[in-house]
């Protein structure tokens, strides 16, 4: 429940909103229940009077019979505006919320969570608390004090009445879903899982397709997604199955009303403590009275999810940052060097990656990271950037620890281009944008053009407003890790650190690319991660890494005299 | 849109008399309602007018329970047969389909289309649901019950009768025009939500390259633009969509109270009695309310419409040619010559003359840059697709004439990444093998170099592995694979190295279980090292889809050209 008012007190900016869509919703119950009840009076009255050959005040009756007719239409067309008004304010509210909390966690303690996992699961579950007002707290809402005011109408003729109408609401509108909750969540679990499983078999099915070819495997498989989807079938089965029980419950409680209410209400009109016209008022009464709990079991249903939904979202936003930002950053330092000292990190509370590395870069210094991929040699980007902190050892930058500056003057100073590569759903200029806002578009083509990516750009037809991303034209490996050092060149940095910059290129063009890139640094620092030979001899240092710890260091040539792993590596390669 | 609909129409034959039951069942519960509302009439009537007591309706009240109850079961049965209507359906379509695509084969899925289809065979299929297990018998029942409800009403009030049949073929009208116009509004606002999604998703999983930028700030107040522009431009378009389903309400309960006020005074001028009267009272709402439960479902029409022309898509698709003959390809390991082989994907050309003299037992290995060809040659010899030119012949016979499950039966293949299906080791180690002994496993997996940690594995062969199971490392599942493929035991060895992911140690193991295994059987290596090149019989150098160089290791260095240039910038590249 805590949840639930947290996710309130979340939704409190667009209250006003919120709340009118509820009294909106509210009329419109009434005036629906108003019409039905005040049409039946008005129909038996009229039948008396004719009867009874005497004249009555007609007018009235029917023209708040219209009148609610008119009241019915036109608040249920207020109430879905204003409804989806709210809705889509609190979309924007939720999505922001969530975005800013996301931020000082990103990257460092999302790690755990398997990427593709987290983003749709969060997705989904924010999508969850956006339905959360329309289908959840209105009908709720609309549900309780609906049903209160009519079972307190009927109650005004004789209290039994009320109750009738109370307690037969209260079971269509609360215990009748609370029990098909409960007897639902066994077969509601079977399903998720074998969705689950269905999708799974469905995915081997279809990216394995090659393989289960060559197997001789179709036919096994194809009968694995048969099975699966069966048992799925089965699983929704038995949940159909309960849900038709709640609406032939809903159907029966309904009436059920109806019957007490004629059984009780006979008497005492016969008894005269009621008027005549008021029976048939009564009885459409309680008929139209269920509209109100109509939507209860589906908001039932849905409070467990938004429940479940808001507790992953709270969990994942209430971890603490992976690093405390110092109050004062530290000034930006004149000289820009950077030395490593005995540093040891691990992820949480993983084996250590990266075990004791000395390493000093000063303006203008180049030095490669050789080692096998997972050799990690990229753990070292988040403690540069001050996304993380070592465990060990010191990182100083211009003589002070690293901790001393701000996280984001660190990425003002040292530009990334990582290995995996993030472009956004928007032309090459706007990805290449966001590390310099202001570069012109002949200072993009600079760069792409350092990059060897002129030759690509000429061949769409759009250049640099060519549209990338998921959405838009499919990159190779190497045009993406291309573009991102192209991003990180673009900030200008005081030290550039490329993670891989050669994946997917063949050897020849890394090496002509790396020759161009270094050609053009200047003072600027470089630290390169590869597993390649590419470019490797133009750099004042390369370190060995293997498992974490550094097995040789030296230049090319003394590496090369030394005749240990990197010779024997040379020398496989001729 | 109009095949889609005949497909959906089609689709109807496999569920024939479950959709009928469901039509019959929602008719019957039509014929309880109408007696339920005669009995209620007859009660109140005979209270109002002829000084009934409790004793004296005790007939009539007794019964209405009975019809209640009748009632709810009926619903309850009507619920469960539409559900398994779409079950039948679903489970059909979904095996349909996969088979398609199997026949359709790898080459059909490559790329992006891949997941599409898993989505489409999963949730896509789930969507028909809602077409066949509601809005098909709504769309029965909105002619019949109202039919029905009419023909009792016309002899007791012709006037009555004369509103409901005046209004009820507006309601259908408004639905067509929410249907065209106002609901392709709605459509377009939901693809622009979905799109606003993708936006937020985006900047989530962008969140880290933001970061490195510092441009998470700008992005959140792109973000709340977005959102803000959206929500104004759908507000717009609502109000305006809104419109039609105001229309639609308001004839529906504008003329309930027409029809009361009617017989309210016809009532007292004595035109019809009280009972009749009361009768057509009870009814009027239930005319409208299959009108209404169709437009309630008429998007699940709509969603349904949608897949089924994603499943056109497919199932429409030409079946591949299938090979002309059944020839039984030799068990031995057989020579495999080229003749100016020529394939291009559309007017990309992938091999351009190629040929190729394979002798049995013989190690080639294939290398070059990226798009050289490699992948091509590859897929050609495992017979997903046939040259465009030219011909493959294996031991003389046109591989064209080879019956292709036969032939694969021959071959073990290893991709370049290889997938593990969800199941157990044991599982994946026998994928499309009829009985496998266990002691033939272990060796397998022994000859791989994958015994030690399987065994290591908590379960041991029967842990759970692939996507839902446990992660295993890129060497490990390369193992796996290659064991996976020394248990078919076939006399030719298809091996597309990885690219990276693999140290020195697992890189000479790999190697020598290679040689040792490669004895008497040919072996065609796709190389991305040099370690493996060295030691290969002969090695292709692929350029732009010719063999440009071939020849022994030590020879080729010694030439000018191509393969020397690879080597000296380093490692190869894909």
């Amino acid at each position: 429940m805590k949840d639930i008012w947290r996710l309130l007190r979340l939704m409190r900016p667009q209250a006003g909103w919120m709340l009118l869509g509820l009294l909106l919703a509210l009329l419109t119950l009434f005036a629906n229940v108003t019409l039905m009840a005040v049409s039946g009076w008005f129909i038996a009255a009229m039948a008396l009077a004719g009867a009874a050959g005497i004249s009555m005040n007609y007018f009235s009756p029917a023209a708040i019979i219209r009148a609610m007719a008119i009241l019915r239409t036109a608040g249920r067309y207020g109430e879905r505006l204003v409804t989806h008004e709210a809705t889509l304010r609190l979309i924007a509210e939720l999505r922001l919320w969530f975005y800013r909390h996301l931020v000082p966690l990103v990257p460092g303690r999302l790690d755990g969570y398997r990427s593709g996992d987290l983003f749709s699961r969060v997705l989904a579950d924010i999508s969850r608390l956006e339905d959360f007002y329309l289908r959840v707290l209105l009908p709720v809402v609309v549900a309780l004090v609906g049903s209160l005011v009519i079972s307190r109408v009927a109650a005004a003729h004789d209290p039994m009445l009320g109750w009738i109408l109370l307690v037969l609401m209260g079971c269509a509108g609360l215990l009748l879903p609370l029990a098909v909750g409960r007897l639902s969540r066994e077969p509601a679990r079977q399903s998720v899982e074998q969705a689950a499983e269905l999708r799974g078999h469905v995915i081997d099915a279809v990216q394995g397709m090659a393989e289960l070819t060559v197997h001789s495997a179709l036919a096994q498989q194809a009968g694995r997604v048969a099975r699966s989807s069966r048992q799925w079938i089965d699983a929704q089965r038995r949940l159909a199955a309960i849900h038709a029980l709640s609406e032939a419950g809903l159907l029966l409680f309904a009436h059920l009303a109806l019957w007490l209410v004629l059984w009780t209400a006979i008497p005492l009109m016969r008894r005269g403590d009621i008027d005549p016209p008021r029976l048939a008022m009564l009885a459409l009464l309680s008929l139209a009275a269920f509209e109100a709990v109509m939507p209860m079991p589906q908001a039932i249903r849905l409070l467990a999810s938004v429940r479940v939904a808001a507790r992953r979202l709270f969990e994942i936003v209430d971890q603490p940052p992976a690093v405390e930002e110092p109050e004062q950053g530290a000034a930006a330092p004149a000289r820009f060097l950077l030395e490593v000292q005995g540093l040891g990190f691990a992820w949480d509370e993983g084996e250590e990656v990266i075990r004791g590395l000395d390493l000093c870069l000063s303006p203008g210094r180049r030095v490669a990271l050789l080692g096998p991929s997972g050799a990690g040699k990229s753990s070292l980007i988040p403690l540069l950037l001050g996304f993380r902190r070592p465990d060990r050892g010191r990182l100083l930058l211009g003589g002070q620890p690293i901790e001393k500056y701000r996280g984001e003057d660190l990425r003002e100073w040292i530009a990334v281009a990582p290995q995996q590569v993030h472009l956004f759903n928007a032309s090459i200029a706007e990805n290449l944008r966001l590390a310099a806002p202001q570069a012109s578009d002949a200072e993009l083509m600079d760069v792409c053009r350092r990059l060897r990516l002129d030759g690509f750009l000429a061949d769409q037809p759009d250049g640099l407003d060519t549209w990338v991303g998921e959405t838009g034209l499919r990159l190779s490996g190497g045009q993406a890790r291309r573009l991102a050092v192209a991003r990180a060149l673009l900030r200008k940095p005081r030290l550039l650190v490329l993670d891989e910059p050669g994946e997917g290129l063949d050897s020849l063009t890394e090496q002509a690319m790396l020759h161009d890139l270094l050609d053009g640094l200047g003072d600027c620092g470089l630290l390169l991660l590869t597993h390649h030979h590419a470019g490797l001899e133009a750099m004042d240092e390369i370190l060995v890494l293997e498992q974490g710890r550094v097995i040789e260091r030296g230049r090319y040539e003394e590496l090369v005299q030394a005749g240990g792993w990197f010779a024997e590596s040379l020398l496989l390669a001729g | 849109m109009e095949r889609a609909k005949a497909f959906l129409g089609a689709q109807r034959q496999t569920a024939r008399s479950r959709l009928r039951l469901t039509v019959l069942l929602g008719n019957l519960g039509g014929g309880l309602l109408i007696a339920e509302a005669w009995l209620l009439a007859r009660i109140v009537d005979a209270v109002l007018f002829r000084a009934a007591d409790l004793a004296a309706v005790l007939p009539y009240l007794l019964a209405m329970p009975v019809l209640f109850l009748a009632r709810a079961l009926v619903v309850h049965g009507a619920e469960r047969s539409a559900f398994s209507a779409a079950a039948v359906i679903k489970q059909q379509l979904r095996e349909q389909l996969l088979g398609k695509l199997q026949r359709l084969g790898p080459l059909y899925l490559s790329g992006q289309r891949s997941g599409e289809m898993a989505t489409l065979l999963s949730d896509g299929i789930e969507t028909l649901e809602g077409y066949y297990a509601r809005y098909l018998p709504a769309m029965a029942l909105a002619v019949w019950i109202p039919l029905a409800i009419l023909v009792f009403v016309l002899p007791v009030d012709a006037r009555s009768a004369l509103v409901l049949v005046v209004t009820a073929p507006l309601i259908p009208l408004f639905m067509i025009w929410i249907g065209r116009g106002a609901e392709r509004l709605n459509q377009q606002q939901w693809q622009q939500l979905a799109r606003l999604g993708a936006r937020f998703l985006d900047a989530i999983q962008g969140l880290t390259t933001l970061r490195l930028f510092n441009a998470t700030a700008r992005e959140a107040r792109l973000l709340r633009q977005d959102s803000e522009d959206y929500r104004r431009a759908t507000m717009r378009v609502l109000r305006v969509a809104f419109l039609s389903s105001l229309a639609l309400e308001f004839f529906a309960t504008i003329s309930i109270a027409i029809v009361a006020v009617l017989l309210g005074f016809r009532l007292l001028f004595q035109g019809v009695d009280f009972k009749s009267a009361f009768f057509v009272l009870l009814l009027a709402p239930e005319f409208y309310l299959p009108l209404r439960a169709l437009g309630v479902h008429y998007h699940a029409r709509m969603e349904a419409l949608a897949a089924a022309e994603r499943m056109l898509e497919v199932l429409q698709e030409p079946d591949p040619p299938s090979a002309d003959g059944g020839i039984e390809p030799p068990r031995e390991a057989p020579g495999i010559v080229f003749e100016h082989v020529v394939y291009r994907y559309g007017d990309r050309p992938a091999l351009e003359g190629v040929s190729l003299d394979w002798t049995p037992g013989e190690w080639l290995a294939l290398v070059g840059p990226s798009g050289s060809g490699k992948s091509t040659l590859v897929q050609l010899l495992l017979g997903f697709m046939v040259p465009d030119e030219g011909r493959i012949r294996v031991d003389g016979t046109d591989l064209r004439r080879i019956d292709p499950a036969a032939w694969r039966r021959n071959i073990a293949w290893v991709p370049q990444k290889p997938r593990l299906f969800a199941g157990t080791v044991a599982e994946n180690l026998a994928l499309g093998l009829e009985r496998v002994a266990p002691d033939a496993m272990k060796r397998a997996l022994e000859q791989a170099r994958a015994l030690e940690f399987v065994e290591a594995l908590p379960q041991g062969m029967d842990t759970p592995i692939g996507e839902a199971g446990r992660q295993l490392s890129g060497g490990q599942v390369q193992r796996l694979a290659l064991a996976r493929a020394f248990l078919r035991d076939a006399r030719l060895l298809i091996l597309d190295e990885p690219t990276a992911h693999l140290d020195r140690h697992n890189e000479r193991a790999l190697r020598e279980v290679l040689e040792g295994w490669a004895e008497g059987r040919s072996l065609l290596t796709v190389a991305h090292r040099l370690s493996t090149v060295r030691r290969a019989d002969r090695i292709l150098v692929l350029d732009r889809g010719r063999v440009v160089q071939q020849g022994r290791h030590a020879a080729l260095l010694e030439q000018p050209g191509l393969y020397r240039e690879l080597v000296r910038a380093g490692e190869h590249g894909r």
